[in-house]
């Protein structure tokens, strides 16, 4: 369904995406992981025709870009930023105007919505300003999901929403039907394991891992204990991309970089195997 | 309904609501009626001539005003978006760039030609109840949205082109002052100065937006050219009357042609 072939973006001299292979079939669920300017929001922009790139891209064999084309991709991926957008609109207005967009009708939208707990008999006089960004989120999640689109692009949708949000967020998502496609990029361990069947690990512009759930457990040597989605846990992503990217880079410096060795992962959910 | 009709009524709805439309509406109404009961002071003395005159006040009003009217809510319409973020999340929906470019602009000139309906209307009602004609009210009508269609394009390329609606709005000023302070008299005072030849000072006029927009319109009002000055005089004479208009009329629609096709190619090409 999406296939991506010699994949790669450049910023100047700086290679964001470096000639990646990708297929991702109808109804997977990929969660995109990496440190951040890895590339995962980059890869989700290009198929949205945000950002243009050299190799190829496509939906269905429709090429990802900013033309006629590209607008028929666009057509079938609902897009939900980790920074929703602050237009001056109301929720309700938001949602009509953005369906009509998407040539569909505003009543799956509010449906999704009511799921959410948003209502737009109750809360749809609300400018968007005034709303929560768990509430923000929560629309842009009704948007996205409310056209049918087969394709759901997640930037990140979880980082700023509070606990009930979240479960709400990610509850909304994994009750989707089962053919959604959905490639989404997150920090969040917890956010992957309720989410993903798949997970792919950008590095230095390189998929460093790409393969299922279990296979990266196995590979970084963590187990899960106890399942996480609802819960607040802090995440400990970090910790299993420091030993998928030195396993990757044997040559690199095996210390992990600051951030990850500053990284204070809380109570964990996840322990190594004793193997 | 298609993708740049909804943009554009959206661009539009939000034009209505800002402060500046009532505004510059405002100044329009009270600005026309002002020069109206003026006028008709003079037509006591004057006759006809006096509303004529208080026409080509208005004109004069216009040619300040609409420029700025048309170039600010034009400079903010795709720079303010991609300020605030919401221009990517536009852009991920089934559009092109195209469509909203289109989109955009459709919507702000609606707004301008509202407001400036609003304005030239009232006044233009009760020029024609003094005995103006109404033909001659609407030339003034088409040519002064003439003028904000060269000025809401030029608007947009520079949206197109700047990261702020701030920047865009700092250029837009920067080019209104050009034109409006490099009109006749300026260029005539350079050459004199320089002693520049005939051709870059009747060329300037023509080239000028908001001159061309004068020299297009007071031709209707005063068919001896006593109102267009010495280079509007020059060009009279050499064109005639309606090649004056005419002349004046490409530039326009040039202004406006190039400010639609760099706009919309530099937004269509711009790299994120």
């Amino acid at each position: 369904m999406i296939t991506a072939r010699s994949l790669t973006k450049r910023y100047g001299e700086h290679v964001v995406l470096d000639s990646l292979d990708m297929d991702v079939p109808r109804g997977q669920r990929v969660a995109l992981l990496g440190l951040n300017g890895a590339g995962k929001t980059t890869l989700l922009r290009c198929l949205l025709g945000l950002s243009r790139f050299d190799g190829s891209l496509t939906l269905d064999g429709l090429a990802a870009g900013s033309g006629s084309e590209g607008r028929s991709v666009r057509a079938q991926v609902g897009y939900v930023p980790q920074q929703p957008p602050r237009y001056d609109f109301r929720l309700s207005e938001f949602v009509e105007f953005f369906c009509r967009i998407r040539g569909c009708p505003a009543a799956g939208a509010e449906r999704i919505l009511e799921d959410l707990g948003l209502s737009l008999a109750t809360d749809g006089g609300k400018k968007l300003r005034e709303l929560s960004g768990g509430m923000l989120q929560k629309a842009l999640l009704a948007v996205a999901m409310g056209s049918g689109a087969p394709v759901l692009l997640l930037d990140e949708p979880t980082a700023s929403l509070d606990p009930s949000a979240r479960r709400d967020f990610l509850n909304a998502v994994r009750t989707a039907p089962s053919d959604l496609t959905l490639l989404f990029a997150s920090h969040r361990l917890d956010d992957v394991e309720a989410l993903a069947d798949r997970a792919i690990i950008l590095e230095a512009g390189k998929f460093a891992f790409d393969g299922s759930l279990e296979e990266l457990w196995r590979r970084t040597g963590v187990e899960r204990l106890a399942r996480s989605d609802g819960s607040d846990a802090p995440p400990v992503l970090e910790d299993i991309l420091a030993r998928i990217i030195r396993d990757a880079e044997p040559g690199r410096d095996t210390e992990p970089p600051a951030e990850i060795e500053n990284f204070d992962p809380g109570p964990r959910l996840y322990v190594e195997n004793d193997k | 309904m298609s993708a740049v009709r909804l943009l554009a009524r959206r661009e539009l709805q939000d034009s209505v609501r800002t402060y500046w439309f009532l505004v510059y509406s405002g100044v329009f109404v009270v600005g026309g009626l002002l020069l109206m009961v003026l006028g008709g002071a003079q037509s006591t003395v004057l006759g006809y001539r006096g509303f004529a005159r208080a026409i080509a006040g208005l004109m004069h009003l216009a040619l300040f005003v609409v420029p700025l009217m048309a170039l600010f809510p034009a400079a903010s319409a795709l720079a303010g978006e991609r300020e605030v973020g919401t221009l990517d999340y536009l852009m991920a929906q089934p559009v092109t760039r195209r469509q909203i470019f289109a989109g955009k602009w459709l919507g702000v000139w609606g707004a301008v030609v509202l407001a400036l309906a609003v304005g030239f209307g009232s006044t233009g009602f009760v020029a024609t109840l003094r005995g103006v004609s109404p033909a001659l009210v609407l030339g003034l009508f088409v040519f002064t949205v003439l003028l904000a269609t060269a000025f809401a394009s030029l608007g947009l390329l520079l949206s197109a082109a700047s990261p702020s609606a701030r920047r865009a709005n700092s250029i837009g000023i920067t080019v209104w002052l050009v034109f409006l302070t490099l009109g006749s008299l300026g260029v005539m005072s350079a050459f004199i100065r320089w002693g520049l030849p005939e051709w870059v000072l009747t060329g300037w006029a023509l080239l000028n937006p908001i001159e061309a927009c004068r020299l297009a319109v007071l031709p209707l009002l005063d068919s001896d050219a006593n109102l267009l000055g010495p280079v509007g005089a020059a060009l009279f004479a050499s064109l005639g009357r309606g090649g004056l208009i005419a002349a004046a009329t490409a530039s326009l629609l040039g202004w406006t042609a190039l400010g639609l096709l760099a706009g919309s190619r530099l937004f269509q090409n711009e790299e994120r």
